[in-house]
């Protein structure tokens, strides 16, 4: 908790012939990250190279590659399919042998048939794109070419055109363009050419065909037909293929990849004529395992050992060590960045305040509840770990906007009928309808409280980071400066609190004035300020300039209401202009026309409610999670560590 | 006399009174409405060259999304002062 797994380096050395057993070993306890070698004579390492992989990479890299065209060409996805029944190595490994090369051809032979009766109706549909503007002439296509004195002339004019020299010439008239065919002696072309540029002629190519324009048309619409028939059976074929196969499919596609990756492994050690050395890191926690397991398997005839680590300067692998219910959160880390080893890992902390941010931004019972049944229903299509831990987000996120729906009783904008807001109303329009009205300053105020209280908390745990991070003469500045960031905000507040009361705060208007009309609470307030000024600037000088973004940055968690309440003003408009506009007048008095209005009014309110709903989860998570990633992170987060990826597999579809 | 006198002075009352609500409203829908176009104008270049990073790598996206959204306070500080202006 608010730290990743501990992490520890192992070595692992053995002979040549104990390299087979102990990646499989390795690979099916998935733990062991794999620390690359890379040829560059480091110490200690002089005289080794880059391993070669195992005999059979290739062929099984070339199966893997075949599984994957095929799994492409007919859609199958892991993440589509639930898990069948496992299947045992020696069964996918018969399997693969036996019914790969015929599924292979197969599904080749149906996608090469497609493809070619797909070129095939594209071709015709061209033929019959380019015989369309001759239907209206009254002659057969073979009259259009197999001329050696004459030359053709077909297209488009956009006039009538009368052509001087003798010749045969029909137009035909269209609605925008006019068609031209004119045939032509062939020494007076270039008196045709001008008159016809004269009429903005366009030419069209001529078809090589013969018999009547409509008929050919009809003869290649009939095959596209045909065609599109044919492609529609293979295609059934194929989704046949995809049913009978799609379980033996994934389950080849895991096994392949899982070879693969071991086949490769040598590739990422180190080795020499009779030995191999892997370096790589195991959580702490299961270093013994990992130690039993090997030596197992080599029958002691390997030396495995945990090496001393420098935390600070080597790059550990992070992997999150979160109670189950902050775990979803994790997804939103990675989006800014995964914490480094050494600092403190806040995803606890998003997990708890993200939702009560998104609930104190899309405070509604109505909206809330339409996201939860989004959260569950959108299972069946997101089956991917991330969109699984979005949506567990988004859970979370629903029921904390429903909790704060009945604190500030509010259904779909509705004011909850028989229940005040507990605390505080953000009802716009209560006033007029007898109520209280909305409680704005104390919102404001409230939500700058939770601005202070966070960044506070965003400082301590900047010291915290430095503390542990920074060594020598630094270690103690940038804590300093930390904390001298925190002593100019709580001597602004301070000074504020002591020139105006603000409600919900400390009024400190009433101490001691002690010199010039100042008081107490303004003198104490600079005091602070000042000296959080030079604890700042022993750091680093520079800082300075940023010291207005405190005020923004505590004015930023005003977004909290201002942003909650556009959205309650969105949903009032709607129901206003849905109920008290469309519906109410016409069922007072009920015609025919006024059911139509009154299904507009329908309209209107699901349309609007539907919109603002999406605005909903757009503002409350995008403004949560910017004041956490802006707001929050700037101050103490840095982020960067490297993802801890095991060498091994979650096996799904295989047994191992 | 002097009762004419109040009830002009009332008249006056109530048209100063909706004149100074007319001008409230007016001074809300200002800050909100340019504080929009400056968040608009600030976003513009930042956003498209977070869509142009994002592009280069996905790994960008939550730094580019931060850097895209740091704008946004200012037409937030809009919104406030109008809510300050019509509410309080």
């Amino acid at each position: 908790m608010l730290k990743p797994k501990q992490m520890s380096r192992l070595l692992i050395a053995a002979s040549r012939d104990q390299m087979v057993p102990v990646i499989t070993e390795l690979y099916r306890h998935n733990l062991f990250h794999i620390e690359e070698f890379v040829d560059a004579g480091a110490e200690g390492y002089e005289g080794f190279k880059i391993g070669t992989p195992l005999p059979g990479a290739s062929e099984k890299s070339a199966d893997l590659i075949k599984i994957r065209a095929i799994a492409n060409a007919i859609s199958v996805r892991g993440d589509d399919i639930e898990t069948a029944k496992p299947c045992s190595r020696a069964e996918s490994r018969k399997r693969i042998e036996q019914e790969l090369p015929v599924l292979e051809r197969e599904v080749e032979d149906l996608t090469a048939r497609r493809s070619k009766l797909d070129t095939r109706v594209k071709e015709f549909e061209q033929k019959i794109a380019e015989i369309t503007p001759f239907v209206n002439v009254p002659a057969d296509l073979d009259l259009y070419h197999g001329y050696k004195r004459f030359i053709v002339f077909a297209g488009f004019v956009s006039r009538e055109v009368s052509l001087s020299v003798p010749s045969e010439m029909y137009l035909s008239k269209g609605k925008k363009k006019n068609f031209l065919v004119a045939i032509v002696p062939a020494e007076q072309r270039t008196e045709v050419e001008k008159a016809l540029q004269e009429a903005s002629f366009q030419p069209v190519p001529l078809p090589d065909e013969s018999g009547a324009p409509q008929g050919r048309i009809d003869y290649y619409a009939g095959q596209i037909s045909a065609f599109t028939q044919e492609i529609a059976e293979i295609n059934q074929k194929l989704e046949g293929v995809k049913n009978s196969h799609a379980d033996f499919l994934v389950a080849c596609e895991e096994f392949l990849k899982a070879e693969v990756e071991q086949t490769e492994a040598p590739l990422r050690f180190a080795t020499t004529k009779q030995t191999f050395v892997a370096e790589g890191w195991v959580p702490s926690e299961d270093v013994a395992t990992i130690i039993q397991a090997l030596e197992r398997t080599a029958g002691g005839k390997i030396f495995v050992t945990e090496l001393s680590v420098d935390y600070e300067h080597e790059n550990v692998p992070v992997e999150y060590n979160n109670p189950s219910f902050a775990t979803p959160t994790q997804v939103l880390m990675d989006v800014y960045s995964r914490p480094r080893y050494t600092e403190i890992d806040p995803t606890l902390m998003v997990s708890i305040v993200f939702p009560i941010f998104f609930g104190l931004i899309l405070g509604d019972v109505g909206y809330g509840l339409i996201l939860l049944v989004m959260a569950f229903g959108l299972r069946k299509f997101l089956k991917g770990e991330e969109g699984r831990q979005l949506l567990a987000v988004l859970r979370n996120a629903s029921i904390s906007s429903i909790f704060f729906g009945i604190i500030f009783s509010e259904f779909l904008g509705f004011p909850i009928p028989g229940w005040s807001p507990v605390l505080y109303s953000r009802h716009l329009m209560a006033a007029e309808n007898g109520g209280h009205g909305p409680n704005i300053p104390e919102l404001m105020v409230l939500s700058v409280w939770i601005g202070i209280l966070h960044i506070t908390l965003g400082r301590v745990l900047g010291m915290v980071n430095h503390a542990r991070q920074d060594h020598g003469e630094h270690r103690m500045k940038a804590v300093l400066a930390n904390f001298g960031w925190l002593l100019v905000m709580w001597g602004l507040i301070v000074a504020i609190w002591s020139v105006a009361s603000v409600p919900l705060m400390p009024n400190l208007t009433g101490l001691p004035v002690i010199v010039a009309g100042l008081n107490l609470g303004i003198i104490i307030g600079v005091v602070l300020i000042v000296a959080g000024i030079v604890f700042i600037a022993q750091d680093s000088f520079l800082e300075v300039v940023e010291i207005p973004t405190i005020v923004s940055h505590v004015l930023s968690y005003a977004r909290l209401v201002a942003v909650g309440l556009s959205s309650v003003a969105i949903a009032m408009v709607v129901n206003f202009m849905a109920i008290t506009m469309f519906i109410e007048p016409q069922l007072n008095n009920l015609t025919i026309v006024g059911i139509f209005i009154i299904i507009a009014g329908i309209g209107v309110f699901i349309i609007g409610h539907a919109l603002n709903t999406a605005l909903g989860i757009l503002g409350g998570g995008l403004h949560s999670i910017r004041l956490h990633y802006v707001e929050f992170f700037t101050k103490f987060y840095k982020g960067g560590g490297k993802k801890y990826v095991p060498f091994g597999m979650k096996r799904r579809f295989t047994e191992d | 006399m002097a009762a004419e006198a109040v009830a002009v002075a009332a008249t006056d009352l109530a048209s100063v009174q909706a004149s100074q609500l007319g001008m409230k409203a007016l001074g809300a829908g200002i800050a909100v409405g340019l504080t929009g176009i400056g968040t608009g104008v600030a976003e513009m270049g930042i956003g498209s060259a977070a869509v142009g990073a994002v592009a280069e790598d996905k790994d960008m996206f939550g730094l580019a999304l931060l850097f895209t959204v740091i704008p946004e306070t200012i037409v937030i500080f809009g919104l406030v002062v109008a809510l300050l202006l019509l509410f309080v």
